[in-house]
Protein backbone atom coordinates (compact mmCIF):
# COMPACT_ATOMS: atom_id res chain seq x y z
CA UNK A 1 0.00 0.00 0.00
CA UNK A 2 1.15 3.44 -0.96
CA UNK A 3 -0.96 5.54 0.98
CA UNK A 4 1.12 6.08 4.14
CA UNK A 5 -1.12 9.11 5.81
CA UNK A 6 -4.64 10.59 6.41
CA UNK A 7 -4.35 13.08 4.27
CA UNK A 8 -3.18 10.49 1.31
CA UNK A 9 -5.86 8.55 1.55
CA UNK A 10 -8.25 11.42 0.42
CA UNK A 11 -9.63 10.68 -3.13
CA UNK A 12 -11.37 12.96 -5.40
CA UNK A 13 -14.24 10.23 -6.98
CA UNK A 14 -15.56 12.65 -9.96
CA UNK A 15 -15.16 16.51 -9.19
CA UNK A 16 -17.73 17.50 -11.20
CA UNK A 17 -21.50 15.62 -9.39
CA UNK A 18 -23.05 18.95 -9.16
CA UNK A 19 -22.82 19.98 -12.55
CA UNK A 20 -23.41 16.81 -14.00
CA UNK A 21 -26.97 16.61 -11.89
CA UNK A 22 -27.78 19.92 -12.47
CA UNK A 23 -27.59 19.53 -16.46
CA UNK A 24 -30.44 17.50 -16.05
CA UNK A 25 -32.46 18.68 -12.91
CA UNK A 26 -32.48 22.77 -14.84
CA UNK A 27 -34.55 21.35 -17.01
CA UNK A 28 -37.08 20.58 -14.24
CA UNK A 29 -36.95 23.53 -12.47
CA UNK A 30 -40.73 23.58 -13.63
CA UNK A 31 -42.34 20.41 -12.89
CA UNK A 32 -44.34 19.64 -9.66
CA UNK A 33 -43.65 18.09 -6.56
CA UNK A 34 -39.80 16.33 -5.90
CA UNK A 35 -39.30 15.85 -9.45
CA UNK A 36 -38.10 19.56 -9.82
CA UNK A 37 -35.32 18.56 -7.07
CA UNK A 38 -34.30 15.23 -6.88
CA UNK A 39 -32.20 13.72 -9.38
CA UNK A 40 -33.59 10.28 -9.63
CA UNK A 41 -37.02 11.28 -10.35
CA UNK A 42 -35.87 14.16 -12.51
CA UNK A 43 -34.11 12.20 -14.84
CA UNK A 44 -37.40 10.17 -15.25
CA UNK A 45 -39.28 13.17 -15.81
CA UNK A 46 -37.28 15.21 -17.95
CA UNK A 47 -36.43 12.11 -20.32
CA UNK A 48 -40.51 11.53 -20.44
CA UNK A 49 -40.54 15.72 -21.71
CA UNK A 50 -37.86 15.94 -24.33
CA UNK A 51 -39.72 13.08 -25.81
CA UNK A 52 -42.97 14.44 -25.95
CA UNK A 53 -40.70 18.15 -27.35
CA UNK A 54 -39.75 15.89 -30.02
CA UNK A 55 -42.87 14.53 -31.09
CA UNK A 56 -44.38 18.14 -30.28
CA UNK A 57 -42.08 19.48 -32.71
CA UNK A 58 -43.76 17.35 -35.88
CA UNK A 59 -47.02 17.88 -34.45
CA UNK A 60 -47.00 21.92 -34.13
CA UNK A 61 -45.69 21.97 -37.71
CA UNK A 62 -49.66 20.47 -39.11
CA UNK A 63 -51.31 22.44 -35.83
CA UNK A 64 -49.93 25.72 -37.50
CA UNK A 65 -50.65 24.84 -40.86
CA UNK A 66 -54.12 24.26 -39.91
CA UNK A 67 -54.39 27.62 -38.06
CA UNK A 68 -53.37 28.93 -41.48
CA UNK A 69 -55.85 27.50 -43.48
CA UNK A 70 -58.43 28.76 -41.18
CA UNK A 71 -57.77 31.65 -40.89
CA UNK A 72 -57.52 32.45 -44.70
CA UNK A 73 -61.00 30.38 -45.10
CA UNK A 74 -62.04 32.74 -42.62
CA UNK A 75 -60.90 36.03 -44.38
CA UNK A 76 -61.70 34.97 -47.70
CA UNK A 77 -65.48 34.27 -46.82
CA UNK A 78 -65.20 37.95 -45.80
CA UNK A 79 -64.82 38.42 -49.01
CA UNK A 80 -67.41 36.02 -51.00
CA UNK A 81 -65.00 32.97 -51.50
CA UNK A 82 -64.06 29.79 -50.22
CA UNK A 83 -61.15 28.82 -49.78
CA UNK A 84 -60.50 25.98 -51.75
CA UNK A 85 -61.57 28.46 -54.76
CA UNK A 86 -59.43 31.22 -53.91
CA UNK A 87 -56.31 28.27 -53.43
CA UNK A 88 -57.19 26.68 -56.42
CA UNK A 89 -56.81 29.72 -58.49
CA UNK A 90 -54.00 31.24 -56.85
CA UNK A 91 -52.12 27.90 -58.04
CA UNK A 92 -53.45 28.14 -61.60
CA UNK A 93 -52.52 32.15 -61.37
CA UNK A 94 -48.69 31.09 -60.57
CA UNK A 95 -49.05 32.80 -57.40
CA UNK A 96 -46.41 30.78 -55.58
CA UNK A 97 -47.65 32.55 -51.57
CA UNK A 98 -47.24 30.18 -48.86
CA UNK A 99 -50.03 29.70 -46.43
CA UNK A 100 -48.37 31.12 -43.95
CA UNK A 101 -47.80 34.43 -45.73
CA UNK A 102 -51.34 35.21 -47.02
CA UNK A 103 -52.50 34.25 -43.51
CA UNK A 104 -50.28 37.08 -42.38
CA UNK A 105 -51.29 39.08 -44.99
CA UNK A 106 -55.29 38.22 -44.22
CA UNK A 107 -54.27 39.86 -40.34
CA UNK A 108 -52.07 42.63 -40.93
CA UNK A 109 -52.60 43.52 -44.58
CA UNK A 110 -56.44 43.54 -45.80
CA UNK A 111 -56.17 45.44 -49.15
CA UNK A 112 -53.54 43.32 -50.20
CA UNK A 113 -55.60 40.12 -49.63
CA UNK A 114 -58.43 41.50 -50.81
CA UNK A 115 -56.32 41.98 -54.18
CA UNK A 116 -55.20 38.66 -53.84
CA UNK A 117 -59.06 37.44 -53.83
CA UNK A 118 -59.80 39.75 -56.82
CA UNK A 119 -56.74 37.59 -58.83
CA UNK A 120 -58.54 34.32 -58.07
CA UNK A 121 -61.82 35.52 -58.92
CA UNK A 122 -60.71 36.51 -62.31
CA UNK A 123 -58.61 33.62 -63.01
CA UNK A 124 -62.15 31.27 -62.23
CA UNK A 125 -64.60 33.86 -64.29
CA UNK A 126 -61.57 32.83 -67.10
CA UNK A 127 -61.74 29.39 -66.72
CA UNK A 128 -65.61 29.37 -66.37
CA UNK A 129 -64.83 31.13 -69.33
CA UNK A 130 -62.66 29.05 -71.23
CA UNK A 131 -64.81 25.88 -70.04
CA UNK A 132 -68.23 26.48 -71.11
CA UNK A 133 -67.44 28.76 -74.39
CA UNK A 134 -66.75 27.87 -77.76
CA UNK A 135 -62.99 28.13 -77.18
CA UNK A 136 -62.98 30.75 -80.23
CA UNK A 137 -62.66 33.58 -77.60
CA UNK A 138 -59.04 34.40 -76.69
CA UNK A 139 -57.63 32.75 -73.37
CA UNK A 140 -57.43 35.58 -70.11
CA UNK A 141 -55.15 37.37 -68.79
CA UNK A 142 -54.14 35.39 -65.77
CA UNK A 143 -54.02 32.14 -67.37
CA UNK A 144 -50.89 32.98 -69.14
CA UNK A 145 -48.93 31.10 -67.00
CA UNK A 146 -45.18 32.50 -67.40
CA UNK A 147 -42.49 30.21 -66.77
CA UNK A 148 -39.42 32.57 -65.97
CA UNK A 149 -36.63 30.61 -66.94
CA UNK B 1 -57.31 53.46 -39.79
CA UNK B 2 -54.30 55.36 -39.96
CA UNK B 3 -55.27 57.99 -37.23
CA UNK B 4 -56.17 55.27 -34.44
CA UNK B 5 -53.36 54.46 -32.18
CA UNK B 6 -52.14 51.17 -31.54
CA UNK B 7 -53.89 50.07 -27.98
CA UNK B 8 -57.55 51.57 -29.77
CA UNK B 9 -57.25 49.40 -33.28
CA UNK B 10 -56.31 46.41 -31.25
CA UNK B 11 -58.89 46.77 -28.94
CA UNK B 12 -61.64 47.42 -31.83
CA UNK B 13 -60.05 44.22 -33.93
CA UNK B 14 -60.50 42.02 -30.83
CA UNK B 15 -64.03 43.79 -29.54
CA UNK B 16 -67.00 41.47 -29.42
CA UNK B 17 -69.69 42.04 -31.23
CA UNK B 18 -73.51 40.78 -31.17
CA UNK B 19 -75.35 39.38 -34.42
CA UNK B 20 -78.88 38.90 -34.82
CA UNK B 21 -80.48 35.83 -36.81
CA UNK B 22 -84.16 35.47 -37.58
CA UNK B 23 -85.11 32.10 -37.40
CA UNK B 24 -88.47 32.18 -39.18
CA UNK B 25 -89.40 29.57 -41.39
CA UNK B 26 -85.43 28.56 -41.79
CA UNK B 27 -84.32 24.90 -40.88
CA UNK B 28 -82.82 25.18 -37.35
CA UNK B 29 -79.66 23.32 -38.10
CA UNK B 30 -78.76 26.00 -41.38
CA UNK B 31 -79.08 28.65 -38.56
CA UNK B 32 -77.01 26.30 -35.98
CA UNK B 33 -73.97 26.04 -38.18
CA UNK B 34 -74.01 29.87 -38.66
CA UNK B 35 -74.29 30.64 -35.40
CA UNK B 36 -71.37 27.96 -33.84
CA UNK B 37 -69.00 29.61 -36.74
CA UNK B 38 -69.91 32.87 -35.02
CA UNK B 39 -69.78 31.76 -31.68
CA UNK B 40 -66.02 30.07 -31.92
CA UNK B 41 -65.21 33.18 -33.67
CA UNK B 42 -64.06 31.38 -36.64
CA UNK B 43 -65.51 34.13 -39.10
CA UNK B 44 -62.58 36.37 -37.89
CA UNK B 45 -59.03 36.87 -39.71
CA UNK B 46 -57.56 36.47 -36.03
CA UNK B 47 -59.14 33.08 -34.87
CA UNK B 48 -57.09 30.91 -32.59
CA UNK B 49 -58.85 28.71 -30.31
CA UNK B 50 -57.26 30.02 -26.97
CA UNK B 51 -58.12 33.91 -27.83
CA UNK B 52 -61.66 33.77 -26.76
CA UNK B 53 -62.75 35.42 -30.04
CA UNK B 54 -65.94 34.54 -30.26
CA UNK B 55 -69.13 36.77 -31.04
CA UNK B 56 -72.36 36.94 -29.12
CA UNK B 57 -75.39 35.56 -31.33
CA UNK B 58 -78.94 36.63 -30.80
CA UNK B 59 -81.76 34.16 -32.31
CA UNK B 60 -84.85 35.79 -32.17
CA UNK B 61 -88.55 33.80 -33.28
CA UNK B 62 -87.45 30.59 -32.23
CA UNK B 63 -90.87 29.35 -32.02
CA UNK B 64 -90.98 29.17 -35.49
CA UNK B 65 -88.48 27.03 -37.10
CA UNK B 66 -89.25 24.81 -39.77
CA UNK B 67 -87.48 21.27 -39.94
CA UNK B 68 -87.72 19.81 -43.53
CA UNK B 69 -89.15 16.92 -44.42
CA UNK B 70 -90.63 14.06 -41.50
CA UNK B 71 -88.74 15.54 -38.65
CA UNK B 72 -91.02 16.98 -36.56
CA UNK B 73 -92.35 13.11 -36.01
CA UNK B 74 -89.60 11.28 -36.65
CA UNK B 75 -86.84 13.07 -35.52
CA UNK B 76 -85.91 11.88 -31.70
CA UNK B 77 -84.51 13.73 -28.67
CA UNK B 78 -83.14 11.17 -26.49
CA UNK B 79 -81.71 11.72 -22.65
CA UNK B 80 -81.48 9.54 -19.25
CA UNK B 81 -81.79 11.15 -16.26
CA UNK B 82 -79.92 8.63 -14.48
CA UNK B 83 -82.34 6.59 -12.28
CA UNK B 84 -83.07 3.74 -13.91
CA UNK B 85 -86.25 3.18 -16.03
CA UNK B 86 -85.39 7.26 -16.52
CA UNK B 87 -84.58 6.71 -20.16
CA UNK B 88 -86.66 9.64 -21.82
CA UNK B 89 -87.70 9.86 -25.94
CA UNK B 90 -89.55 12.79 -27.33
CA UNK B 91 -89.70 13.39 -30.63
CA UNK B 92 -89.47 17.06 -32.20
CA UNK B 93 -93.06 18.45 -31.63
CA UNK B 94 -93.37 17.47 -28.15
CA UNK B 95 -90.02 19.09 -27.72
CA UNK B 96 -90.71 21.61 -29.58
CA UNK B 97 -94.14 22.35 -27.96
CA UNK B 98 -92.07 21.66 -24.31
CA UNK B 99 -89.47 24.79 -24.96
CA UNK B 100 -89.61 26.38 -28.04
CA UNK B 101 -85.92 26.98 -27.27
CA UNK B 102 -85.09 23.77 -26.27
CA UNK B 103 -84.52 22.59 -30.16
CA UNK B 104 -82.16 25.76 -31.70
CA UNK B 105 -80.17 25.47 -28.02
CA UNK B 106 -79.29 21.76 -28.69
CA UNK B 107 -78.53 21.63 -32.42
CA UNK B 108 -75.59 24.64 -31.81
CA UNK B 109 -74.92 22.81 -28.87
CA UNK B 110 -73.93 19.83 -30.69
CA UNK B 111 -71.84 21.67 -33.12
CA UNK B 112 -70.04 23.48 -31.05
CA UNK B 113 -66.38 21.75 -30.41
CA UNK B 114 -66.73 19.19 -27.45
CA UNK B 115 -64.66 21.06 -24.94
CA UNK B 116 -64.80 23.06 -21.56
CA UNK B 117 -65.01 26.60 -23.87
CA UNK B 118 -68.02 24.30 -25.50
CA UNK B 119 -70.27 26.11 -22.00
CA UNK B 120 -68.78 29.60 -22.18
CA UNK B 121 -69.65 29.63 -25.92
CA UNK B 122 -73.22 28.58 -25.33
CA UNK B 123 -73.82 31.62 -22.62
CA UNK B 124 -73.16 33.97 -25.32
CA UNK B 125 -75.69 32.26 -27.28
CA UNK B 126 -79.52 34.21 -26.82
CA UNK B 127 -82.39 32.63 -27.97
CA UNK B 128 -85.70 34.23 -27.70
CA UNK B 129 -88.84 32.33 -28.88
CA UNK B 130 -90.79 35.37 -30.20
CA UNK B 131 -89.62 38.77 -31.71
CA UNK B 132 -89.49 40.74 -28.56
CA UNK B 133 -86.15 41.56 -27.48
CA UNK B 134 -85.21 42.95 -24.08
CA UNK B 135 -83.77 46.55 -24.39
CA UNK B 136 -80.44 45.92 -22.36
CA UNK B 137 -79.81 43.19 -25.89
CA UNK B 138 -81.71 45.36 -28.44
CA UNK B 139 -78.70 47.97 -27.81
CA UNK B 140 -76.38 45.94 -27.85
CA UNK B 141 -76.78 44.29 -31.54
CA UNK B 142 -74.56 45.48 -34.46
CA UNK B 143 -75.03 43.59 -37.43
CA UNK B 144 -78.04 41.52 -38.89
CA UNK B 145 -77.44 38.24 -40.51
CA UNK B 146 -78.99 37.25 -44.08
CA UNK B 147 -81.09 33.91 -43.56
CA UNK B 148 -79.81 31.15 -45.16
CA UNK B 149 -82.80 29.65 -46.67
CA UNK B 150 -85.44 31.89 -48.90
CA UNK B 151 -88.90 31.76 -47.83
CA UNK B 152 -91.33 30.55 -50.30
CA UNK B 153 -94.28 32.69 -51.32
CA UNK B 154 -97.70 31.34 -49.83
CA UNK B 155 -100.56 31.02 -52.16
CA UNK B 156 -102.22 33.83 -49.69
CA UNK B 157 -100.27 35.69 -50.10
CA UNK B 158 -100.24 36.52 -54.78
CA UNK B 159 -102.49 39.20 -55.69
CA UNK B 160 -105.25 38.30 -58.14
CA UNK B 161 -103.28 39.69 -61.19
CA UNK B 162 -99.98 37.41 -60.19
CA UNK B 163 -102.18 34.43 -60.43
CA UNK B 164 -103.86 35.02 -63.10
CA UNK B 165 -100.90 36.04 -64.98
CA UNK B 166 -99.31 32.95 -64.20
CA UNK B 167 -99.16 30.70 -67.37
CA UNK B 168 -101.75 27.53 -67.36
CA UNK B 169 -100.74 24.04 -69.06
CA UNK B 170 -104.70 23.44 -69.37
CA UNK B 171 -107.86 24.96 -69.11
CA UNK B 172 -110.92 23.11 -68.00
CA UNK B 173 -113.62 22.16 -70.19
CA UNK B 174 -117.19 24.05 -68.23
CA UNK B 175 -118.70 20.87 -67.33
CA UNK B 176 -115.84 19.54 -65.47
CA UNK B 177 -116.25 18.97 -61.83
CA UNK B 178 -112.86 20.24 -59.84
CA UNK B 179 -112.75 18.59 -56.26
Amino acid sequence: MVFLSLSCWIRSRGPDRYWKIQEIVKNAKHFRGRKNRCYSLAVKAVRRAFVYATKGRRLKKRYMRTLWISRIAAASREHGMKYPVLMHNLTKSSVQLNRRVISDMAITEPRSFLSLAKVARARQQEGFRAALGDGKEPVGVFSRVVLLQ
Amino acid sequence: MSSFSRSAQQWATFARSWFLIDARMQPPGKIATMCAIRLQGKHKPIYHAMSDCGDHIVVMNSKQIAFSGNKWEQKVYSSHTGYPGGFKQLTAAQMHHKDPKAIMKLSVYGMLPKNLHRRTMMQRLHIFPDDELPDDILANLTEELPQPREIPKQLSEFTQEEIDAFPRLWTPPENYKMK
